[in-house]
């Protein structure tokens, strides 16, 4: 049971991600190159790059004037005087906005939202559902508007749970009933899509963009981040920009419900879009298939029967995707239900216009796929076999490293040392009844392999790795690998203060935040003494927030628990600093910098796109 | 000195007050402390701390203040079996206008950019009663001071009597969640509480110094700023305070150009000001409905670090479209107005 369900609601408007760029450039975690300049916004077309995009970005991530715009029943569409028609989407009332947090300056293509409440809402603002949004990345990033070009063409989905569900009154709204009986574990399941940013920060759309998703139930015993059901498999060339399906249609997922006689496709994120942000391409009508291999001398591809139709009149009309948030039932009957039990779905339109499920049917991921750990951390990853949309129990999955999506700079390698992920080579595990293999990492501590300055200037923390879950029987797999689907992890250095803490083992960390972070000038200099004494009460609240608190500092939530705790236990008593320090004068080492055109166009067209030319699996083509 | 109308105080006089009329006292007591707050954080956040950084530091002290003030007059209302009530519309007043329960046509409270014609606003805000000047013969006319609305209010609670307090304490912001903030208990704890609303606004008849916190009365403080030095004890001298210490020097250059009372002329739908401010004002908004409930009974460090999130997001979002973040052509002061939905419906 989840959002792609016959109990759902869709919602369509506007999200606002207001990410700081400087940390996007590796090198500006250099303490003793950072120049002033980075903290101010990119000159025209990208020179000279300065801070990039949005410098003083404050990672907000917020829900605007998003609504209710259709709500379906088992029983069909919902309409009035059912209230939760003329509803909105809203995020919290009582808290501060979410943030939007990569994972890593070389790992940008996992943003997290954290702290993101999300309601039900009349047009009053008055809450009728309260929920807490559990922090998930996007997944199936792609270059889904033609047009353009960097980020402002990319689209990605995010799927989670939504906990803490409570509920007002609800009682003049059979849907809302229906879910919150239907949610009685106190849990929803939640995907959106989301497209069309912009980039213009003379734009009142500055970093903002368009979401369309849906909510419904969801069962304690499923993923919180991925479907259970048939996963259709684009084809995607290597690029050094985002992905885009040689069939033109984008990873998505079904759900059959044989039930009620339908299969539910999630086309969100994957119809591609001609402008950044408008309707849908004309990819012709849309049909699936269920594929039968057998082949003869007359019938040497195979057999496509038909089983439904998407018109394209119906879903490049302007108003689909915010009707739908992408979502098409397909009705069934008994007959066709038994034919795809076990066979291979194909969705075709024009010629050259397709994407299907792996040959065999299966499927393998993470459930949530990014993880943030200290040396000593005993994680338990889970993953998820399955195949033609049912759970794969007694399976083994493989477990490899795989850093090629990582984003190393030239003198930042990533993944190195191997051995301090805890991966053991070979590592296997095997599902159990509910189709989950459990991956346990015994990570150690990486050392500072990214210290600048052969490892002798402060740099970035710790490293970070990809491991690529698999099956190892050969006969599951069959179709292409989603370059997106493998497990990100930062592993934080091993931090040992000196007892008790100083202001020196801290400055580095302080300074850093200072530099990558220039909204913190509007409420202190992180890199001086006095003012962080002077603040040190409101920081060690800050610091002292649970990492799913939308306050909690640093906002990246990229401080190791070490530092961390060594950070409030200075705060509690700052010992005075050492006689005669004084703020570090930015860039006492800085050599001129003269950047060509060519090399701030990837900047110009945003973070992501400057983060995927750096791809390791590209440096090494 | 402002004044305020004497409907402020009806039904507060008298040997036997109604406990109900000391409740409606007391919320427009909240609502007053709470008027001046976006009042002083406009000011404070339309400067450029880079050359103002003494001014800023002064209004910042006052407004922490104000929010104690806020608390404080919660507390007692609480502690008598009362409800604050924040977070609705009508709690914010209106800009440019009177503030609440003060007198029409006497001072008009401004949203406006820091300017000496506004610190002259503030001064006149929280000017001290001086009775020497105000016989009490203008206790008869139509208007009160501020100090005489809450020596009414203490002199109700005392003829009330500590009956009509609730055991056990009820939904007390107190000095864990809150520097100086005072557990209500009866009604010493209630007069308490009031007092230090008073000096700390006022001064106490005697000296500019209040009683209870840190420094001079808000007067006092913001007296330094017109002086442009820091007021310091001088002993042995008649009186023994001068604004002689350090200078505190004004830099009229150092303001960004903040319009004045942005709602008078709103910000057009679908502009990057609209955008900055829907989102302030939800923000501001979502304040009040913490402080709502945190004033209600979720007097809870969590409840408290939600409040102080929201603060600093606001002051962040403040500071950012004030100076001309990110596109330095497009200066947007917030309107503080009540918004429980984003973008303005």
């Amino acid at each position: 049971m989840s959002y792609l369900n016959a109990l759902r609601l869709h919602f369509a408007g506007q999200f606002q991600a207001n990410v700081s760029s400087v940390n996007n450039d590796p090198d500006h975690f250099n303490n003793a190159t950072f120049r002033p300049n980075y903290q101010k916004m990119q000159g025209p077309g990208g020179v000279p790059p300065n801070g990039w995009f949005n410098p003083q970005g404050d990672a907000a991530f917020r829900l605007r004037g998003c609504k209710v715009t259709a709500a379906w029943m088992p029983s069909g569409p919902v309409s009035a005087p059912d209230k939760v028609i003329s509803y909105i989407i809203a995020d919290s009332d009582e808290q501060a906005p979410a943030k939007l947090v990569d994972l890593d300056s070389e790992q940008q293509l996992t943003s997290e939202i954290w702290g993101l409440q999300v309601r039900i809402a009349d047009q009053e603002g008055n809450t009728v559902m309260c929920s807490d949004f559990e922090a998930a990345a996007f997944m199936d990033i792609w270059g889904r508007s033609t047009g353009g070009g960097g980020d402002v063409n990319a689209g990605a989905m995010y799927q989670s749970v939504l906990t803490n569900v409570t509920w007002g009154d609800v009682s003049d709204s059979p849907f809302l009933t229906a879910l919150q009986q239907a949610s009685a574990d106190g849990l929803l399941s939640i995907k959106f899509n989301v497209d069309g940013l912009s980039m213009d920060f003379q734009s009142p759309d500055f970093m903002c963009g368009r979401i369309a998703g849906t909510i419904g139930p969801a069962a304690p015993d499923e993923p919180q981040q991925l479907l259970i059901g048939r996963q259709f498999m684009a084809d995607c060339p290597v690029t050094g920009g985002f992905p885009f399906p040689n069939g033109q249609i984008n990873f998505f997922a079904g759900v059959v419900d044989g039930e009620g006689g339908n299969i539910y496709l999630d086309l969100g994120n994957a119809l591609p879009t001609a402008t950044t942000g408008g309707a849908m391409v004309d990819l012709g009508d849309l049909t699936l298939n269920v594929y039968d291999p057998l082949t003869t001398p007359a019938n040497p591809a195979g057999t496509l029967t038909p089983l439904g139709t998407i018109p394209a009149s119906e879903y490049i009309d302007a108003d689909w995707y915010s009707e739908t948030a992408g979502v098409v039932a397909l009705p069934l009957n008994a007959a066709q239900l038994q034919a795809i039990a076990s066979a291979q779905l194909v969705l075709t339109g024009n010629p050259g216009v397709t994407i299907s499920e792996w040959s065999s049917g299966a499927f393998v991921r993470a459930d949530c796929f990014v993880y943030r750990l200290s040396p000593g951390d005993q994680p338990q990853i889970s993953v998820y076999a399955t195949q033609w949309g049912r759970r794969l129990p007694g399976v083994d999955i493989s477990f490899e490293a795989d850093p090629s999506q990582l984003q190393a700079q030239a003198d930042l390698p990533v993944a190195i040392p191997p051995e301090a992920l805890g991966l053991k080579t070979g590592a296997i595990a095997t599902t159990d009844n509910n189709g989950c293999a459990v991956l346990t990492l015994s990570p150690t501590d990486p050392g500072t392999p990214r210290y600048f300055g052969n490892g002798a200037d402060y740099g970035i923390d710790g490293q970070v790795y990809g491991i690529r879950p698999s099956f190892v029987g050969t006969q599951y797999n069959g179709g292409p690998v989603n370059q997106w689907n493998f497990i990100s992890v930062l592993l934080w250095s091993a931090f040992t203060p000196s007892n008790p803490v100083t202001w020196a083992d801290l400055q580095p960390t302080f300074q850093q935040y200072a530099n990558l972070y220039p909204v913190m000038n509007r409420f202190l200099n992180l890199g001086d003494y006095n003012s962080v004494v002077a603040n040190a009460g409101l920081l060690m609240l800050a610091f002292g927030l649970n990492p799913g608190d939308p306050n909690v500092m640093p906002v990246t939530r990229d401080l190791s628990l070490a530092k961390r705790n060594a950070i409030l236990a200075w705060l509690q008593k700052p010992l005075p600093a050492p006689t005669g320090w004084q703020p570090v004068t930015p860039a006492r080492k800085a050599a001129a910098f003269a950047p060509t055109a060519a090399a701030a166009v990837p900047l110009r067209k945003g973070g992501k796109t400057a983060a995927l030319a750096r791809r390791l699996i590209l440096q090494k083509k | 000195m402002i004044r305020l109308q004497r409907s402020m105080i009806a039904g507060l006089e008298g040997p036997a007050p109604a406990v109900e009329s000391v409740w409606t006292a007391l919320q427009s007591a909240i609502e007053l402390e709470h008027a001046t707050i976006p009042v002083y954080l406009y000011a404070l956040y339309s400067l450029n701390p880079a050359s103002n950084q003494e001014i800023a530091g002064i209004i910042q002290s006052v407004v922490v203040e104000e929010m104690l003030h806020m608390t404080l007059a919660s507390n007692v209302l609480n502690a008598l079996g009362g409800s604050p009530q924040i977070d609705q519309p009508g709690f914010i007043p209106t800009y440019p206008g009177a503030l609440p329960g003060g007198v029409q046509g006497e001072l008009e409270v401004n949203l406006a950019p820091f300017s000496t014609t506004q610190l002259a606003a503030f001064l006149q805000i929280e000017e001290p009663e001086d009775p020497l000047n105000f016989p009490s013969a203008l206790a008869e006319t139509d208007t009160i001071t501020i100090g005489e609305f809450y020596t009414a209010i203490s002199d109700a609670i005392a003829a009330l009597g500590d009956g009509a307090f609730v055991d056990p304490p009820r939904n007390q912001v107190g000095p864990d969640l809150m520097y100086e903030s005072i557990v209500v208990v009866n009604v010493a704890t209630a007069q308490q509480a009031i007092s230090t609303i008073v000096e700390q606004g006022e001064g106490t008849t005697t000296s500019p110094e209040a009683v209870v916190g840190i420094g001079y009365a808000h007067y006092y403080r913001y007296m330094q700023i017109q002086k442009g030095h820091l007021l310091v004890k001088v002993p042995g001298a008649d009186p023994p305070y001068a604004y002689t210490g350090a200078p505190v020097p004004f830099d009229s250059g150092g303001v960004y150009a903040v319009p004045t009372n942005p709602s008078l002329s709103p910000y057009p739908p679908g502009s990057v000001q609209a955008f900055a401010n829907d989102n302030f004002n939800y923000t501001y908004t979502s304040l009040l409905i913490a402080l709502h409930e945190l004033f209600n009974g979720a007097a809870t460090d969590d409840q408290m670090n939600r409040a102080i999130g929201l603060m600093m997001s606001l002051k962040g979002q403040a500071k950012g479209m004030m100076s001309g973040i990110p596109d330095p052509s497009v200066i947007t002061g917030p309107s503080f107005e009540y918004q429980p939905v984003n973008p303005k419906a």
